[in-house]
């Protein structure tokens, strides 16, 4: 909920018009799901255009969907800019061992099982020893890699004195501090010494990396938290439908997408920084936003909108047009009262209210079921956001928001953490934050 | 346990198979292969040599070979596979130098003789190096590198070793024969607290009853999957209540443990207790059996890998039923059985280490050193004023749960291998 929701007015915004089409496109030719995925596809993976390709059928369309795979080996990591995928699964460790060593080699085995997960390969391709534990778990073995990424990130607390990494840890990653509206965050889901994010359009597939890259964990790291995310909450892809959060709700409009270039240097990929292994990273920061489901399903459709400062079925700003309609802030009503409430979502998290500051917002729909305690369903948003600097960008957005948003009275932050994500894997051999440990 | 690892069938059967593998590897003309592993350093030097150029010990392998050995450099890629330099040495002190350029789904290497791994190395990443040292005899080998593109490369070995250090066969032999001895304790051992658990129920004296019930506990919980290979016997000594098939009568252990700990009365108890002491004591005369055919090495004995799945089998245990608190749910002595099975599968395990030392030196430090932080973290749960020395279970927070689980689990992962490594 925190984020770029600004108006369309900055440059980088994508042309509201061109998205338009290119949604009806291929909302027209496929008429299922795949539509946003494959327009994804087309404008950032590398793939054959979809424009050029014959009419399919359902069939042939999902098969594509499971085949479809986004290349790991990069200068960056995928799972940033990447189209967004369908689901998620995000898994927070703690290191155990205390010899740096370990930590190099499960950096290794990491960087080897997700260049084979991604590419829908198993652990190993050897059946392996029938008296021993198989190699593979198994529960991906017939499964494409539906366009998994695998994107993994280093906490602070990594670069205690455990390992001879304090004097590596760049300044971005210095603890936050308390924001307000972090007073119930627990620290059981929160923070973790490394981090795996994996996203996929397919729940099974991510799973299935978590598991396996934990088990390689084993006597190295241990499992501090984990989250599913059962529906993504973003758009990342030049022409993806925004999604609507749980609040039913379109959430990050005005997101920044992977054809702007210009937005991503600018707000998201790491440069010149004062720990040159961080180039070509980026920072994430997580946040376990539980939403109070009963209470906002109790109130009035108008107050629901003021809230977030647009619409409930279109996305359109209070102020009048469509979803990409920019925002006029200035309006006042007959009453002289501003139409976009001064304490709305949209309004709060602005650019224009923020000094231009975005970031890259890549969230998930979660639920984990009823909240055993009290009965009430515990869902709410995975919050992901990508930046150049968790100081800059995410504390500034969130210090405001958790200070005066509306919304507050129906969210909690209650987990998270931030973590800095290396550059990509160059190829085999290279390994996540190799740089680090130069 | 749910899964009877170490069931009597397949011991019986086990057991024979293995002893042909095992005398054709130990007798076996053609190959003759026997090895074992001196000082074996495992050295890793992370991160230099990602992508790099490989071979480049090759030099340094002919000048090795005349101080402490022969040098072998293995190069594992992704397109070529497994490739070795030299692929012939002359017998005695071999090390080899294991580089995995890019091979992304290459984990272990292996030198293989007749089914028989004589040496490994784990955890070969993409863009590290490794090293392993075995002392090999005269004979013909195979480098197996499980997944690569080539995954057996023929080794040759000439002339015969200048020392023999022992046989793996007879290692696990010895194994065997020691298991069993530790098993024939335990079962003696639980004879006693459960005719004590009789008599106090008898004499109607609650305390000295639960005080018995507590004692008899861990000696069952340390050779659990041995009980449970005897289907009969298992469910009559050890069933919760909700395993209980309609029908069939609640007996052993835990109807006892209800009585005494939520009913708080022994009252009715004496046939329960008596049906457990003539039921451990027929543990005692199948056990016994089993250990005798172990010593007579007839193949109806204990075999080596069921051993080591008996070691992680009741890891298994303690993850199913000791960690969820559900094992002795009246009594609340569940830490009193977690640290009984993972003491009678660290005995197991240490049955088998001078075979596994043979094979991976650098396994047994390790599965060591997890055991022992295993043991550390479950140390501090000790309780001298509860019944049965532990913090009674209900008292345990999540967290502490969690400890409990992260360090167990670091010992299962590798534990569970040791099966494959003595077998194949």
């Amino acid at each position: 909920m925190t984020g770029a929701h600004g108006p369309g007015t900055s440059a980088a915004t994508p042309d509201p018009a061109r998205r338009g089409t290119s949604r009806r496109r291929f909302l027209g030719g496929a008429a299922i799901g795949a539509a946003g995925l494959a327009a994804g596809a087309a404008a950032g993976v590398g793939l054959a255009s979809a424009e050029a390709a014959p009419p399919v059928t359902a069939g042939q369309l999902a098969a594509q969907r499971e085949a479809q795979t986004v290349p790991f080996y990069g200068t960056r990591q995928a799972g940033i800019t990447t189209p967004q995928q369908e689901r998620l699964m995000f898994a927070a460790l703690d290191v155990t061992s205390t010899d740096v060593q370990d930590v190099q080699r499960l950096l290794g085995r990491w960087a080897a099982l997700a260049a084979r997960f991604t590419a829908g390969r198993p652990v190993s391709d050897s059946p392996g020893n029938p008296d021993a534990p198989p190699f593979d778990t198994g529960e991906a073995m017939d499964s494409g890699p539906y366009s998994l990424t695998i994107t993994v990130g280093f906490g602070a607390s990594l670069f205690d004195d455990r390992f001879g990494l304090a004097d590596r840890r760049p300044a971005a990653l210095a603890p936050l501090g308390t924001i307000p509206g972090d007073a119930v965050m627990k620290p059981a889901i929160t923070g973790g010494d490394l981090c795996i994010q994996a996203c996929a359009d397919d729940p099974q597939v991510v799973f299935h990396a978590i598991r396996n890259m934990v088990r390689a964990a084993r006597g190295t790291a241990v499992l501090r938290w984990s989250q599913l995310g059962f529906g993504r909450a973003s758009a990342t892809g030049a022409g993806q439908t925004t999604p609507r959060n749980l609040f039913g709700f379109r959430d990050g409009t005005n997101n920044i997408h992977a054809d702007d270039t210009g937005g991503l240097d600018q707000h998201v990929w790491v440069s010149g920084s004062d720990q040159r292994w961080m180039d070509d990273g980026s920072y994430l920061v997580a946040r376990k936003i539980r939403m109070e489901i009963e209470s906002w399903d109790t109130d009035d459709l108008a107050d629901q909108q003021r809230i977030f400062g647009r619409r409930k079925d279109t996305g359109a700003p209070l102020t009048g047009g469509t979803e990409f309609t920019p925002i006029d802030f200035h309006r006042t009503g007959a009453d002289g009262v501003p139409v976009i409430d001064p304490h709305s979502h949209v309004r709060l998290a602005s650019p224009e209210a923020n000094g231009g500051v975005r970031l890259l917002r890549r969230g998930y729909n979660y639920t984990d079921g009823q909240d055993p305690d009290t009965g009430k369903l515990a869902a709410g948003l995975f919050f992901l956001s990508y930046q150049r600097d968790p100081h800059a960008q995410f504390k500034v957005l969130q210090t405001r928001l958790g200070k005066s948003d509306l919304m507050n009275e129906y969210i909690a932050h209650i987990g998270g953490g931030v973590w800095a994500c290396p550059p990509g894997v160059r190829q085999a051999g290279d390994w996540f934050g190799r740089s680090l440990f130069d | 346990m749910t899964r009877a690892r170490l069931s009597r069938r397949a011991t019986a059967l086990g057991a024979a198979v293995l002893a042909t593998a095992v005398l054709s590897t130990a007798c076996g003309t053609s190959t003759g292969a026997g090895a074992s592993s001196a000082a074996t350093s495992a050295g890793s030097s992370a991160g230099s040599s990602a992508g790099g150029a490989a071979g480049s010990s090759a030099g340094a392998a002919s000048s090795a070979a005349a101080g402490s050995g022969s040098r072998v450099t293995v190069t594992i890629t992704d397109a070529q596979g497994c490739a070795v330099s030299p692929d012939t040495v002359p017998a005695g002190q071999v090390t080899f130098d294991l580089r995995n350029v890019d091979a992304t789904g290459v984990t272990e290497l292996e030198l293989v003789a007749a089914q028989r791994i004589l040496g490994e190395r784990e955890n070969l990443t993409p863009g590290f190096d490794s090293t392993f040292s075995v002392r090999v005899d005269g004979g013909a080998y195979q480098i197996y590198c499980p997944g690569a593109a080539t995954e057996r490369v023929p080794f040759t070995v000439t002339g015969k070793a200048a020392e023999s250090t022992g046989d793996i066969a007879e290692l696990l032999q010895q194994a065997a024969v020691e298991y069993a001895g530790y098993v024939d304790d335990q079962v003696s051992f639980l004879q006693v607290p459960v005719r004590q658990l009789a008599d106090a129920v008898k004499a109607g004296d609650l305390a000295a009853a639960r005080a018995a019930y507590a004692r008899a506990r861990p000696f069952y919980e340390r050779i659990e999957p041995v009980a449970e290979s005897f289907p009969d016997l298992d469910p009559a000594i050890d069933l919760r209540v909700g395993d209980v098939e309609a029908g069939t009568e609640w007996t052993g252990f835990h109807p006892i443990e209800q009585a005494l700990f939520v009913k708080k009365t022994t009252k009715g108890l004496g046939p329960l207790a008596d049906k457990l002491v003539a039921d451990v004591k027929k543990l005692q005369t199948l056990t016994g059996q089993l250990s005798t055919a172990t010593k007579a090495d007839d193949g109806k004995g204990y075999a080596p890998f069921e051993i080591a799945n008996g070691a992680s089998g009741l890891l298994e245990e303690v993850l199913k039923s000791k960690i969820t608190g559900e094992e002795e749910a009246y009594s609340r002595i569940d830490l009193l059985d977690f640290e009984a099975n993972v003491e009678g599968s660290q005995q197991a395990f240490a049955t088998l280490e001078p075979a596994l030392n043979r094979i991976d030196p650098t396994l047994v430090p390790q599965i060591t050193q997890r055991f022992q932080a295993l043991t550390t973290v479950l140390d501090t749960y000790r309780d001298p004023k509860a019944l049965g020395g532990w913090t009674p279970y209900q008292d345990l927070s999540s967290a502490d749960k969690k400890k409990l689980t992260d360090a167990l689990l670091a010992v299962q992962e590798p534990l569970s291998a040791i099966a494959g490594k003595i077998t194949a």
